[in-house]
């Protein structure tokens, strides 16, 4: 299931937790949906360096398996984001319940 | 070439070399990493490949997406080039001098005009030397932060019409085709700022991308 414009917000949760590399952040994303929510990933980089554009995460060279590697965090700017979005999320998704409960 | 070759040069096209080398990058690592986790899970080397590509998606989508957040060839060579117009006058001192002293002496022409009674040519002269004095004043401007850069595009935007309104006069409602398509390079030029603007953080704008 592919929900149009959903990853930035998807991204910013899985790097809420720690800072990670982009291959990392698409298995994150899929295996905590459990596999419902699926994107091309492809189309993280982009989402990521757009995030990245708006100061709400922040890149830094790391090192894995002796291997540079570009990993991202999250900014304050960026929690705050996150933080927006889930209580729209959650208004959200209770709305559908409600809707979808009383047909 | 390989698939995965294919894929990124689809990808990639139109993107300035330093982004598409990033994407190439981000890209090959994702890949590597795809490709690896599938070999551990018992796939075969044809099979990891395969799945890793799948994953990655459509190169096309990719690439418009890469466009929106990454700078574009055209975008890098403006970023690098700069202000071409300001180059070509600061470059000649006597270019630079004359041009200075213009908005002076139309001005002093537009007084000339008021003061003989020829009013509709002081009005195209005071148009003319008020544009070209905000336009010469520019690069004096305190003018370096992304605020006080955008309420000076507005200005420069209001200004620029308004004064053209005023040298054309009753006439320039007919005369519009002429003054777009006059002011389309300018326009351009300032759609192609906007887009660096969103794609560049502001600590890395160079000065001319504040005006």
């Amino acid at each position: 299931m592919n929900f149009k414009g959903t990853l930035p917000t998807l991204i910013l949760e899985a790097l809420a937790r720690e800072p990670d590399h982009g291959y990392r952040i698409a298995q994150r994303i899929k295996e905590r949906s459990q596999g419902v929510l699926d994107f091309k990933e492809g189309t993280l980089y982009p989402a990521l360096h757009k995030l990245e554009n708006e100061g709400r995460v922040e890149s830094y060279e790391g090192m894995e398996n002796g291997r540079p590697r570009r990993y991202y965090r999250i900014t304050e700017s960026g929690r705050k984001t996150l933080h927006t979005d889930r209580a729209e999320w959650r208004a959200l998704a209770q709305a559908m319940s409600t809707i979808l409960g009383e047909a | 070439m390989n698939t995965l070759d294919n894929w990124l040069q689809q990808a990639t096209r139109g993107l300035a070399d330093d982004s598409a080398t990033q994407v190439h990058t981000e890209i090959r690592e994702h890949y590597e990493s795809s490709e690896l986790l599938a070999i551990n899970r018992g796939d075969t080397a044809e099979e990891a490949h395969r799945s890793a590509l799948t994953a990655l998606g459509d190169a096309h989508d990719a690439n418009c997406q890469y466009r929106k957040v990454l700078l574009t060839s055209a975008e890098a060579k403006m970023l690098r080039e700069g202000n071409w117009e300001a180059h070509a006058v600061c470059s000649r001192i006597w270019f630079k001098r004359l041009l200075l002293l213009a908005p002076f002496t139309v001005l002093s022409a537009a007084v000339m005009a008021f003061m003989n009674g020829s009013t509709s040519t002081a009005w195209t002269l005071l148009g003319g030397a008020i544009t070209a004095g905000f336009l010469f004043a520019t690069p004096f401007l305190p003018v370096y932060t992304p605020s006080r850069s955008r309420v000076f595009r507005y200005a420069k935007w209001i200004i620029l019409p308004g004064m053209l309104a005023l040298i054309f006069g009753p006439d320039t409602l007919k005369w519009s085709w002429l003054l777009i398509s006059s002011l389309w390079p300018m326009i351009w030029i300032e759609m192609t700022r906007i887009a660096i603007r969103r794609k560049l953080p502001v600590a890395k704008w160079p000065r001319h991308l504040y005006l």
